[in-house]
Formats: structure tokens, sequence, C-alpha cells
């Protein structure tokens, strides 16, 4: 939910993500540094009217492995029998 | 299941949070209401420049929206930035809308001050009906940005529209008594939606600060 959730906006903070998805910081934060690692998650720290701000963005290869994601999903689906 | 229906699904629920707030309501209905009392300003007083103060509280409100969204909405839920697909798209309706009010107004007005027959006709058919084509224009750009930011209490503020400035007509309520209701609701209705917001979401206690700087 995480990826679905990042991939259909630019960017979004942690405290946006951890209403959107109803987690608790603990878990979200868990499952963000394991995103990162994998290099699907990039995680932005910067400055908003002097105070600091952590965005968190799909990297490149999370959009493509989350659009791989899709059509399996998808394939999966259409294989079902009627 | 469809893929792209339930993205649309995500990408609608994460754009109607963010306006969840009650802010929109609360802008639009004061715009309303501005317009409303310029109308009255102007026939009490005669004060005919009463259309500056609409036209200047883009401009002045800009600011303020800005910065309410930044104290009241994003220490409670976050930020967000949205792609510029959805941006685009609004500001494509915009200026379609401004350019095809434009382009009626131009033609008309060129018509009339000719003396064109039509013009003459069509403004003898529309002045009577003034608060009937206002409805229904504030019906349908209601409904079209209702559907294309997916916030479904634009159609109820559309209907709103319609239901008041049609009854104003047949009843013979001023025009400007039909605005300042509307405006009125709205502006309630953008405090209520407010009030339940800070309800539902309170400041956080730093918790989520706290875990945000281990990642």
């Amino acid at each position: 939910m995480i990826m679905t959730q990042l991939y259909v906006v630019e960017s979004a903070d942690f405290l946006f993500l951890q209403h959107q998805l109803q987690m608790t910081p603990g878990n979200l934060s868990s499952h963000l540094s394991k995103l990162e690692k994998a290099g699907y998650v990039e995680i932005v720290k910067e400055f908003i009217e002097r105070k600091p701000h952590t965005a968190l963005k799909l990297t490149k290869k999370g959009s493509s492995a989350f659009k791989e994601y899709q059509r399996n999903l998808k394939q999966v689906f259409n294989d079902l029998p009627k | 299941m469809n893929v792209k229906t339930s993205l649309r699904e995500v990408e609608r629920r994460t754009y109607m949070s963010y306006h969840q707030d009650g802010l929109l309501d609360i802008f639009v209905g004061v715009y309303v209401l501005l317009f409303a009392l310029g109308i009255l300003l102007m026939t009490m007083t005669e004060f005919s420049t009463w259309f500056v103060i609409p036209a200047i509280f883009p401009a002045i409100m800009g600011p303020i929206w800005i910065s309410a969204k930044k104290r009241i909405t994003m220490p409670r839920i976050g930020y967000v930035k949205f792609g510029t697909r959805g941006a685009n798209k609004l500001m494509a309706i915009f200026i379609g809308l401004a350019a095809a009010g434009l382009g009626v107004f131009m033609l008309f007005g060129f018509g009339a001050s000719m003396g064109q027959g039509w013009a003459l006709t069509l403004r003898n058919l529309i002045i009577p009906s003034g608060m009937i084509i206002i409805g229904i224009l504030a019906a349908a750009i209601s409904s079209l940005f209702a559907y294309t930011m997916g916030l479904n209490r634009l159609y109820a503020y559309g209907l709103l529209a319609l239901v008041l400035l049609l009854a104003g007509h047949f009843a013979i309520i001023p025009f400007a008594y039909s605005l300042l209701t509307i405006g009125l609701t709205i502006t309630i209705n953008g405090f209520v939606l407010l009030i339940g917001f800070i309800r539902k979401y309170p400041l956080s206690q730093g918790d989520e600060t706290n875990v945000e700087k281990s990642l």
C-alpha cells in the first residue's frame, strides 16, 4: 500500500502516509527502511520554512517495480478460471 | 479487478483527504458572500465599483489560503505534493471556462453595440431569466470541478445554487439574497468541516517526528 500511495503522488511526508495508511509510526518506519534498502523509495531530507521535513518519493526503480507488480497481479486475475 | 480504477480511487481519496479541512469551502463561501454584499452595496449606496472587492479577493486570499494550509492542514495530516497532471487538468478547465466566458461576453457585447437584432433578442431573453441561467451555470461548473477534483460535496453546492436561484427567480427574491444564502451555507459548512477536521486530527505529539528522524 505504501508503494500504491506514493505512486499516485509526487511526494508525501511521513505523517501523511501514516494517516492515509492507518499505520503506526514504528510499523511505517520499518516498511520504509526496507523499501529504501531495496532502492524503491527515496527519502529526501529538506527544510521547509526552516523546519526539518522528510519527503518520501518513489524512485524510478520503485516505479517500474510497481508497474511490474500491477502487470503480474492483472495476469493472476486473468488466469483464474471463470 | 480494474487496476486503473483502483489507482484512480486511491488518487481520489488522497486528494479528498487534503481537502477535508473545509478551507476550500470557507474560501468559496466567502467569495460568494462578497459578491452578494457587493451587489447589495451597489443597490443601497450606488457604489458602482463594488466588483473590485471580489476581483481582488483571489490576490489577497491566495497567500492566506497557503498560510492556512501550512498552519492548519499540514501539521495535522502531513504534507503531500501532487503531480502536475491534476493541476494541469484544473488549469485547463479554468482557462477553458474563462476563454468561453470572455468569448461569449465579447460576441454579445459586440453584437449589442452594433445594434444587431439577434443580440438584442438574446439580451431580452437573458435578462429576465438571469437567475435561472446563473443557477444552471453554477450547477454545471460545480459539477465539472466536483468530477475533476473528486470532491462530491461540490455537486451538492451546485445543486444548492440551482435550487436557490430557481426558487429566487420564481418567488421573486432579489438575486443578492439568494447569493447570500448560498455563500452563507457554503461558509458554515466549511467551518463545520474545519472543526470536525481539527477534532479528528489533533496536532501530533512528536512520536512521528522521532521515528521520522530515525529514517
